[in-house]
């Protein structure tokens, strides 16, 4: 093994890392930026700052952390900015209705992850069992989702209960609420890591008719993964909730195509088979970085979308380029 | 002792009849080899035991009882493991995953056992630690093995199923003599436990080292089952021939043109990927058939004359001079032509008119810069006509019409401007019989205007029926010439199926 190793120790050193840590580009993107923005906002590195970002971004890296899931299986999820949109107005209203106290908070927030479970099998239903495309079949429940919230919720602007928002954006033992909310996450991406369901997923992303001849149930493993992700978009509705405070029955609806791209910088193949979480998570956070450094560069208001597009495309580049260099 | 038993079992995709009356006793302690010739129904055969294909009719008994396989869990918990011909392996997941994949160790209900995964898979791998080479390791992962390696990965995905039942379609195709050797010792193993195999090989070699029993399937229909001590490998090729043995129609055997006087096309020592040291030479207005099984080198060696692969090394001549042929695009302006039995793939361009679809030879022999609808549909009838194409009209897409017009569609691009050599790569795959005819027809008519062609074809009866001369391939290089009133089925198969 060894022998043969030493032949093309570079570029075979490269791909074996690769291979284990496909997220590895992504980390390179993600420490180049948070110098950038060192650079042009020395503020911007401070405990509070980073706080800020962790705080505002959490729901995105929830929602990539989402899209993995599906992607891992070569399926797709256009609707999980819906369902985070759908979650966030109906916890808001429950809690609006049962007084907004602290057992009331939770029941919300209860209920609020069986709805995203729900909706994620209606998706996983509609894709694996009827045999509907992913790509387009996620868009109408999208709109479906959407109109849902809408019902629940016509208007944006109903508050959140003030212990919520306190809570999410508060402080216990001198260490911010979203770091331990951060490593609760961790531990259950670990966790989720080492399911059967994950290898499965994976498995039936690498090749479904395979995956069917070798004995699994792939219908099932599917909605699985549809239902992973519903759960993860009402987590993620929950860190929208406590960062805007309000319930907004649109709030989602732009977050998603982020999380796929989201997934595709973390180093996620969207074809299936291949892929990390943590590449998601990372990803989520340097679109989190673009965003705040494109406003530290000082870049005039009605030039940010355009910077801040051609930055994604750059670090898309990168990372293609870097995976591309291992694989070859 | 029958532990399986199949009888009269079919199976049809559309119009195709994959299998007409599949037959089987598998014995316990047996292996059993089935065989018969390309696309004669063996694959369908294991894959409805397996249940990853369910049969249109027929019954399948297992210990005696009547059992319905509805999917490959089912046949799993009936006690049914197979190998996969074209693999069934995730490429980016590790060797132990994959060799458990079907039924991952957990703990505690909901998290893998990566231990017990682990001691799992290490267990089949080290049954062919000797052979498989270093790389082989429980952590690699599927993507970075050979060929042959990804095989014995496969081979050791079966034997975890710990199934009394085990089927292997095809498993050592890919495999070395040592590699091959080694897994004829396990088998012997598993059998004298007791457990029931069924093999698949296409060497006449293996089937008599492994064999106990085989059972000869030809055109979806179970022929007859012999045990192997009992019969040698003539007697097993006569019953695959069965009353075929001699040409289908004689009158189609044509004047046979001497490849001496005027070459048109000469290969020396071609090597690419998948063929190795091939020469043959084909005159004007000869037609030479590839023959042999699937994927012994034929398509291979087309591709590289057109330019679409590369080869390693030898030279092609043609009309004496040397040519250098690097993409379609150079091969095409030297006089080749080339047609695709993948329509879908390599010849149709989906969604637009016929006109279009006839042209686009003829715009680029010609550097044509502006398209005249007029003008091309002057040059377009004509070719059509000559292959009786039926169409309503030359604006319509191609997609309205049936693959057997689609086929002659793409022909007839190659007809406006004649080429001097006609590559012909299982053109008339999946096409009906009256199509068949009018583009075999054609063809003949092509090489008496002095076209030399070379015709590959996964049927032996059109092989047979109209090549000059046919060059039987095995493991990617000539095995036999075939001239004359040598061209029969049995001499066909004889050099396809002995050991390469």
């Amino acid at each position: 093994m060894t022998t043969n190793a030493s032949l093309t120790a570079h570029d075979s050193g490269l791909r074996r890392l690769l291979g284990r840590f496909p997220f590895l580009p992504a980390l390179f993107i993600l420490a180049v930026l948070l110098i950038l923005n060192g650079i042009f906002e020395p503020n911007s590195l401070s405990f509070r700052s980073l706080t800020g970002l962790v705080r505002t971004y959490m729901a995105l890296m929830l929602l990539a952390v989402a899209q993995t899931y599906v992607v891992y299986a070569a399926d797709i999820d256009l609707s999980v900015g819906a369902i985070a949109s759908l979650v966030n107005v109906t916890i808001i209203v429950l809690m609006q209705h049962m007084g907004g106290g602290g057992l009331s908070v939770l029941a919300a927030l209860g209920v609020g992850v069986l709805v995203g479970l729900a909706c994620g099998l209606v998706n996983g239903f509609v894709v694996a069992a009827l045999r509907l495309q992913a790509i387009v079949a996620t868009f109408a429940t999208s709109i479906f989702f959407t109109g849902l919230a809408l019902v629940i919720l016509p208007v944006a602007g109903m508050p959140a209960p003030t212990v919520f928002w306190r809570t999410y954006g508060g402080s216990f033992f001198g260490i911010p609420f979203v770091f331990y909310a951060a490593a609760t996450l961790a531990i259950l991406l670990y966790l989720l890591a080492r399911t059967r369901l994950a290898t499965q997923l994976l498995a039936v992303g690498d090749g479904q008719q395979a995956a069917f001849q070798s004995g699994l149930p792939v219908t099932a493993i599917r909605i699985g993964g549809y239902a992973l992700c519903g759960v993860f978009a009402a987590l993620a509705a929950f860190c929208i909730t406590g960062d805007t405070a309000s319930g907004d029955p649109l709030v989602g609806a732009k977050m998603t195509l982020f999380s796929v791209a989201a997934v595709v910088l973390g180093g996620s193949a969207l074809s299936g088979g291949f892929g990390t979480v943590a590449g998601s998570v990372i990803a989520a956070l340097i679109i989190g970085l673009i965003n705040s450094l494109v406003f530290f560069a000082g870049t005039p208001s009605h030039w940010q979308n355009f910077v801040q597009g051609l930055a994604i495309l750059a670090a898309l580049m990168v990372g293609v380029l870097v995976s591309r260099r291992g694989r070859a | 002792m029958t532990k399986l038993k199949l009888s009269g079992v079919s199976k049809a995709y559309g119009a195709t009849l994959a299998l007409r009356r599949g037959d089987l006793e598998l014995d316990s302690g047996e292996v059993h080899v089935l065989i018969g010739a390309n696309g004669s129904g063996k694959s369908t055969l294991c894959k409805i035991v397996a249940g990853s294909v369910r049969p249109d009719a027929g019954e399948v008994l297992l210990d005696g009882r009547a059992v319905t396989v509805s999917g490959p869990r089912a046949a799993q918990a009936l006690g049914i493991g197979i190998f996969y011909q074209e693999l069934s392996l995730a490429d980016h997941r590790s060797v132990a995953e994959n060799i458990c994949l079907p039924d991952l160790p957990r703990q505690n209900g909901l998290f893998i056992d990566r231990t017990a995964l682990r001691a799992e898979a290490e267990r089949y791998i080290a049954l062919f630690e000797t052979v498989a080479g270093a790389a082989l390791q429980a952590d690699t992962i599927v993507g970075d093995l050979r060929a042959d390696q990804r095989q014995l990965v496969e081979i050791m995905k079966a034997l975890a199923t710990e199934a009394p039942i085990l089927i292997f379609d095809e498993p050592t195709s890919a495999l070395d003599r040592a590699q091959v050797d080694r897994f004829f010792e396990i088998l012997r193993d598993l059998k004298s436990k007791g457990r029931s195999i069924v093999f698949i090989s296409h060497r006449m070699d293996e089937i008599f080292a492994i064999g106990d029993r085989v059972t000869v399937i030809r055109d979806g229909e179970t022929v007859g089952t012999t045990t192997i001590s009992e019969t040698s490998p003539d007697a097993v090729i006569h019953m695959m021939v069965g009353e075929q043995e001699t040409l289908a129609t004689p009158q189609a055997a044509p004047p046979i043109h001497a490849p001496s006087t005027d070459i048109a096309l000469k290969v020396e020592g071609l090597t690419g990927a998948g063929f190795h040291e091939v020469s043959f030479a084909v005159g004007r207005g000869e037609i030479l058939g590839l023959g042999g099984l699937h994927g012994q080198g034929q398509s291979a060696i087309l591709k590289a004359l057109f330019g679409a692969v590369a080869p390693r090394s030898g030279e092609v001549k043609l009309a004496g001079e040397r040519l250098r042929i690097d993409s379609p695009r150079s091969a095409i302006a030297q006089g080749l032509a080339y047609v695709s039995g993948d329509r879908g793939r390599d010849g149709v361009i989906s969604g637009r008119p016929i006109l279009e679809n006839v042209t686009p030879i003829h715009a680029l022999r010609n550097r044509l810069l502006l398209a005249r609808p007029g003008r091309l549909a002057e040059k377009a009838l004509p070719a059509l006509k000559a292959l009786n194409t039926k169409f309503a009209g030359l604006s319509h897409s191609i997609g309205s019409l049936s693959g057997g017009n689609q086929q002659k569609i793409v022909i007839a691009r190659w007809l406006i401007d004649k080429p001097d050599i006609l590559l012909l790569d299982d053109p008339t795959k999946g096409i009906d019989l009256s199509a068949k005819a009018d583009l075999f027809a054609l063809i003949r008519e092509l090489a008496a205007e002095g076209l030399a062609i070379v015709l590959y074809s996964s049927e032996d009866a059109e092989l047979l029926n109209n090549a000059d001369r046919i060059l039987v391939f095995n493991g990617g290089s000539v095995s036999r010439e075939l001239s004359g009133a040598e061209r029969t089925r049995y001499n066909l198969y004889q050099a396809a199926y002995e050991a390469a």
